[in-house]
């Protein structure tokens, strides 16, 4: 069995999934940025000449992150809608799950984390998330309100570590993962 | 001294219980309306009754005024205050509304003399200046708080606490505003307004309820999807009802009928399906808010005929105008509005999904359809499949392998593509706990991230994963050749992990958005379930079958859908036609628990013995269901009566 599988891995991969999905639509929902989440601009991968973060929408390849936004904001256009309870654009999280694909994760990482953690350290993971719900369209802020339209959404990201932050000791703060792969479909 | 006079509450230091708005009962601010507070020896007012009888110890003021400090007591003052509004309040619709609960703490008050009393002038009849007035006269021991009181002839009906009836028995004879008060208890029911519900003193609400039933259902064309509530008061059955007595019955019996039809339906989806039309014309409507409940409970109407009202100007249709956004066709012709000048344009703007407004097209679909995103967030385009598998189509060919051996044999696959280090697991959202998937899904939205089961089930390595399969439903995905029924994007990433150990290796990251077919073994019917599913491939180690592997396969499964008939289900595997890549003779996936599921569905849908079911399955069908189904069909006519489990 590869580390991959590892108890560890499992664990902190779990873990590290929840704290995503969390922070991730409560973005989205809060109209707020989630580009930071990507890998784009983040200083040990433009260091180490990562290529920036695949996002493809619905079919769409989309060259950065704040164009993702922009997407986003444009399924947030209402203009005429008074009420701000059929205003918004909500997406409920109903499951995910979360693979290790690679325990071993090198790319831009600094020498100290590679002689500092073991593969089976759950720290430096490449991993694949999915990430099912409904995304509700002219709804409210809360689960349950009245909505106008609705479709299933499922959203696939491969994650790789945050070495800026992770490299900090005890750091707390600021995500510990990155998205390199976003595929994202509702249908 | 004489009885007090007026509303000035001559003697009475005691402020106004009610909190009037009237000028001449103003009982002063906020902080008067409390009962006379107690004041300690220094004139200090004692937060509560703990802090008086215990001093505060050292320096504990944090605690005593954040526990059970002033907020504390004026929060129960004003709840208890509440409470005997909601009280008061629920007591006297069940009074004048009802009249029909007896109410044993509850005595109705007789008061006459308002009409005489100055008071008679003010906008309420005086009634309000009057109930505190009485309060303030009567608070004398504790607090007492009156509830609305109605005024009917020349009497004040007054529903009161039984507690409080000595206290105002007391003011008999008062003077209030220059007349003088007669206040009397009484037996004798309010007289009311409201008492008279639609369906009229003696019948019952059950009745009612049929009778309107009966009107709903004579009024609904079902072809049309119509529902015909024009002229309703020449409608016999609601005529006799008593419906139309007054403005506010007629009203009434609109909303009574709105609810019933919004009861009827389980889902606002059937409720949408069922009545696409409805018509209120010449109903001598003056303005929509006297029908505006039709709005909340068709909000997706599509056709609206408001025709031969009196609808005089714009004004009179405004509260619907942030309603009706799917409304297509609307009919006003007959009502004043219509001679108004900007009419039209107003309408198009109220509602943007209009087309026909009065038999003329203002607005084609298209129009609508741009029209109506202005109003609601609109999901993103959709885009066919994306694949960019790095030009040796990588994807499409392990894709197109992959489903039909997934649906035909399980363990053949994941021998070729899964090695020790492959990982699986499936996740089924929040559907319910009694699908076939339910035990194994690692959901970590619901199992949690710290549960064993993230371990469990995480099946890793080709022979785990088989086996679990192997316990799977069987599946029929559509044909890859089909490519509306599917979404497969793709893209290779930098960055795994290299089987020899040497270095790093690209990936393949497959994400695939289909629906398959599927018997639930629990409900033993047939049915299509969506899914998505996620593929991580790699380079495979040295001696593997194939190039590439699978490193992990994350299945996610959405709701399944029956299919409605056993029709449906001869039909549906037009669809999917039977693969003409090599299958196995005997397809490995099947154990026997399906195959007992399969020859039951069997006998369920052709009337046939569980022996024959099992001899035409297991025969030239080879275990699929619908081979077998089409050649029962086929070869019906030759099947001897004993084939058949009853006689048909």
């Amino acid at each position: 069995m590869s580390a991959n599988s590892h108890e560890t891995n499992v664990r902190c991969s779990c873990e590290a999934a929840k704290s995503f999905v969390d922070w991730y639509y409560r973005q989205v929902n809060d109209a707020k940025s989630v580009s930071p989440g990507y890998v784009n601009g983040h200083a040990a991968y433009d260091r180490a000449g990562h290529p920036p973060a695949d996002i493809c929408i619905n079919g769409l390849v989309v060259a950065t992150p704040q164009e993702w936004e922009k997407l986003l904001e444009q399924q947030r256009q209402a203009p005429k809608q008074p009420d701000p309870n059929k205003r918004r654009v909500r997406y409920e999280v109903e499951g995910y799950d979360v693979h290790v694909i690679n325990a071993d994760y090198r790319f831009g990482a600094p020498q100290k984390m590679l002689d500092l953690h073991s593969p089976t350290d759950g720290v430096r993971m490449m991993m694949v998330l999915s990430v099912a719900g409904t995304v509700y369209f002219g709804t409210g802020r809360n689960k349950g309100d009245e909505y106008w339209e609705k479709q299933n959404f499922h959203d696939r990201f491969i994650l790789v570590p945050n070495w800026d932050v992770i490299e900090k000791p005890g750091a707390r703060h600021g995500r510990k993962y990155l998205i390199i792969s976003h595929n994202y479909r509702a249908n | 001294m004489a009885p007090p006079t007026g509303p000035r509450a001559g003697r009475s230091n005691r402020p106004s219980q009610r909190g009037g708005t009237h000028s001449g009962t103003r009982g002063g601010g906020i902080g008067k309306r409390r009962g006379t507070p107690r004041t300690d020896r220094d004139g200090d007012v004692p937060m509560d009754s703990t802090s008086a009888l215990n001093p505060p110890t050292g320096p504990s003021a944090h605690s005593a005024r954040g526990n059970r400090g002033g907020r504390g007591g004026r929060g129960t003052r004003s709840s208890s205050r509440l409470a005997q509004n909601v009280r008061n309040y629920v007591s006297e619709q069940d009074g004048t509304a009802r009249n029909a609960k007896p109410q044993p703490n509850k005595a109705t008050l007789k008061i006459h003399g308002l009409k005489d009393s100055k008071a008679a002038s003010n906008s309420d009849g005086g009634l309000r200046s009057l109930l505190d007035f009485l309060e303030r006269k009567s608070s004398k021991e504790r607090p007492i708080t009156l509830g609305r009181g109605v005024i009917r002839g020349d009497h004040v009906w007054l529903k009161v606490n039984q507690a409080d009836v000595p206290h105002l028995l007391r003011l008999n004879g008062y003077t209030y505003a220059t007349a003088p008060l007669t206040i009397e208890e009484t037996n004798e029911p309010i007289p009311g307004q409201g008492s008279k519900s639609t369906d009229g003193p003696e019948s019952k609400p059950s009745e009612t309820k049929d009778k309107l039933l009966a009107v709903l259902a004579s009024r609904y064309n079902v072809e049309q999807k119509l529902l015909d509530l024009s002229a309703l008061g020449a409608d016999q059955t609601l005529f006799s009802m008593g419906a139309f007595e007054s403005k506010a019955l007629a009203e009434k019996s609109f909303k009574a009928l709105m609810r019933l039809t919004a009861t009827h339906y389980d889902s606002p989806a059937e409720k949408e399906a069922g009545i696409q039309a409805v018509t209120i014309a010449n109903n001598d409507i003056h303005d929509v808010g006297e029908v505006f409940t039709l709005a909340h409970t068709l909000p997706r109407l599509r056709r609206l005929d408001l025709s031969g009202n009196k609808l005089e100007d714009l004004s009179k249709i405004t509260k619907w105008r942030h309603e009706f956004r799917s409304l297509e066709e609307l009919h006003i012709v007959g009502n004043p509005v219509t001679n108004l000048p900007n009419y039209p344009t107003q309408m198009v703007e109220w509602f943007p999904s209009l087309q026909i407004l009065d038999g003329r097209r203002v607005r084609t679909p298209e129009e609508a359809a741009e029209a109506l995103k202005a109003w609601f967030p609109a999901p993103l385009p959709r885009l066919p499949s994306n694949l960019r598998d790095g030009g040796n189509n990588v994807a499409s060919t392990f894709l197109g392998g992959f489903f039909s051996m997934y649906d035909h044999d399980r363990l053949a696959l994941a021998r070729q593509f899964y090695d020790d280090d492959s990982a699986f697991s499936l996740n089924t959202g929040t559907e319910s706990a009694s699908n076939a998937y339910h035990n194994y899904s690692r959901n970590l939205d619901t199992i949690g991230v710290r549960n064993l089961s993230t371990q469990q089930r995480l099946f890793t390595g080709s022979n785990l994963i088989a086996e679990l399969w192997a316990r799977l439903p069987a599946t029929r995905h559509p044909s890859l050749d089909l490519a509306e029924e599917w979404q497969i994007d793709c893209h290779t990433f930098p960055s795994l992990a290299d089987p020899s150990g040497q270095g790093s290796a690209m990936g393949l990251a497959i994400t695939v958005y289909s629906r398959f077919e599927e018997v639930d073994p629990t409900q033993q019917l047939a049915g299509t379930r969506q899914f998505s599913r996620s593929f991580i491939l790699g380079p495979s180690k040295p001696g593997a079958p194939h190039p590439y592997r699978v490193i992990s396969d994350e299945l996610t499964l959405r709701a399944w859908t029956p299919q409605q008939t056993p029709t449906a289900a001869v039909q549906a595997p037009a669809v999917a036609p039977v693969p003409t890549a090599p299958v196995p003779a005997q397809p490995a996936v099947l154990d026997d628990v399906t195959r007992a599921q399969m020859i039951e569905e069997l006998c369920r849908q052709t009337g046939m013995t569980p022996e024959y079911s099992r001899l035409c399955l297991a025969g030239a069908a080879d275990w699929n269901f619908d081979l077998a189904l089409r050649s029962f069909h086929e070869k019906r006519a030759e099947l001897p009566p004993d084939a058949f489990a009853a006689p048909a």
